[in-house]
């Protein structure tokens, strides 16, 4: 706060303050729309760019991070409808491969890379709230005020998220469960 | 005795689906942004705050101007319906009278207010477009 007060004074060497401090959760929050480490660094540097210049219009009726998520949320968003990322369509993306395999672990990394990709293939409106539940470490509240959307509506979206990921992938379970027990037996022979 | 079985085994497994998914998608892996990303950002910022502010629209100079252009337009638009309506109503086709020295300053007026209304428009679209496209 008192680097954005700092900042509204005319300080612009201040800002680098707000930078450092939210550069982390920004990148991290762009990867999650993009899921490309250099894409998403150029969508965090547009995003504080725009916090910039808008932050003498911050109203403090939420708080600085609430605003500045809200903010690149908006931004992330209208990006990538302008340039979309290359995404396979979800009835396209195969069902996690559950075969015998020596590399459980590797194997467990790309179902799980196969079902994140799998969100980003959802129409935009069941896409966000999954990424934004999940960016906020599962508060509906927050990621309800990111995408500016009642919570009701937030928790009816992504029920729908959810209804299509578990459509998708109906032996997910099942297999998480194989390759854990199997790691484990590894695990225990080692 | 089975159903209610199947039930919770149902439900467990409906469960255990949810816990699997939001194991994955919660255990992201985090980046460590670059090490050039902090200077880049206040790079640009710098920059932006040394350039100069945009200039302004001059409203107040081209108010006058517009309200001209939308007036001649209005009148231009009521004299044409006036006169299809007494057209209509007579039934006959009777050029309007005109005399020849009124003809030429009259054309080159309604071309001057052609090009200021085009104008006009072409400006309204170019910013809205700009609008969209988060230029302005």
């Amino acid at each position: 706060m008192a680097d954005v007060d700092r900042v509204l004074a005319g300080d612009v060497r201040a800002f680098e303050g707000i930078v450092r401090r939210w550069q982390g959760p920004l990148v991290n929050m762009a990867w999650r729309y993009c899921r490309d480490r250099h894409r998403a660094e150029d969508l965090a540097q547009e995003a504080f760019l725009r916090a910039w210049r808008a932050l003498p219009q911050w109203r403090r009726e939420s708080s600085f991070s609430t605003w500045l998520f809200a903010l690149a949320a908006n931004l992330f968003r209208s990006e990538l409808k302008r340039f979309p990322t290359v995404n396979a369509p979800i009835d396209a993306a195969p069902e996690p491969f559950h075969g015998a395999t020596q590399h459980h672990s590797l194997a467990a990394q790309q179902s799980s890379e196969k079902v994140r990709r799998a969100v980003l293939a959802f129409p935009a409106r069941y896409r966000e709230p999954v990424i934004l539940y999940y960016f906020h470490e599962m508060d509906v509240a927050a990621a309800a005020r990111t995408m500016g959307l009642p919570e009701g509506t937030f928790k009816a979206r992504l029920s729908r998220a959810r209804a299509l990921l578990k459509r998708r992938f109906p032996h997910l379970e099942a297999e998480n469960a194989g390759m854990e027990s199997s790691a484990l037996n590894n695990g225990k022979e080692a | 005795m089975n159903l209610t079985k199947d039930n919770t085994a149902s439900e467990d497994r409906v469960g255990t689906g949810q816990a699997a998914i939001n194991r994955i998608l919660a255990t992201e892996e985090t980046l460590i942004p670059s090490s050039g990303f902090l200077a880049s950002v206040m790079e640009r910022v710098q920059e932006e705050a040394a350039a100069p502010p945009p200039i302004p629209f001059p409203w107040k100079r081209a108010i006058p101007g517009m309200v001209l252009v939308t007036g001649t337009l209005g009148w231009g638009a009521f004299e044409f319906v006036r006169h299809a309506i007494s057209d209509v109503h007579q039934l006959a086709f009777t050029p309007p009278h005109i005399s020849a020295t009124l003809v030429a300053p009259l054309e080159e007026a309604a071309w001057i207010a052609l090009a200021l209304g085009v104008s006009l428009v072409s400006w309204l679209v170019s910013r809205r477009l700009a609008g969209r496209s988060g230029l302005l």
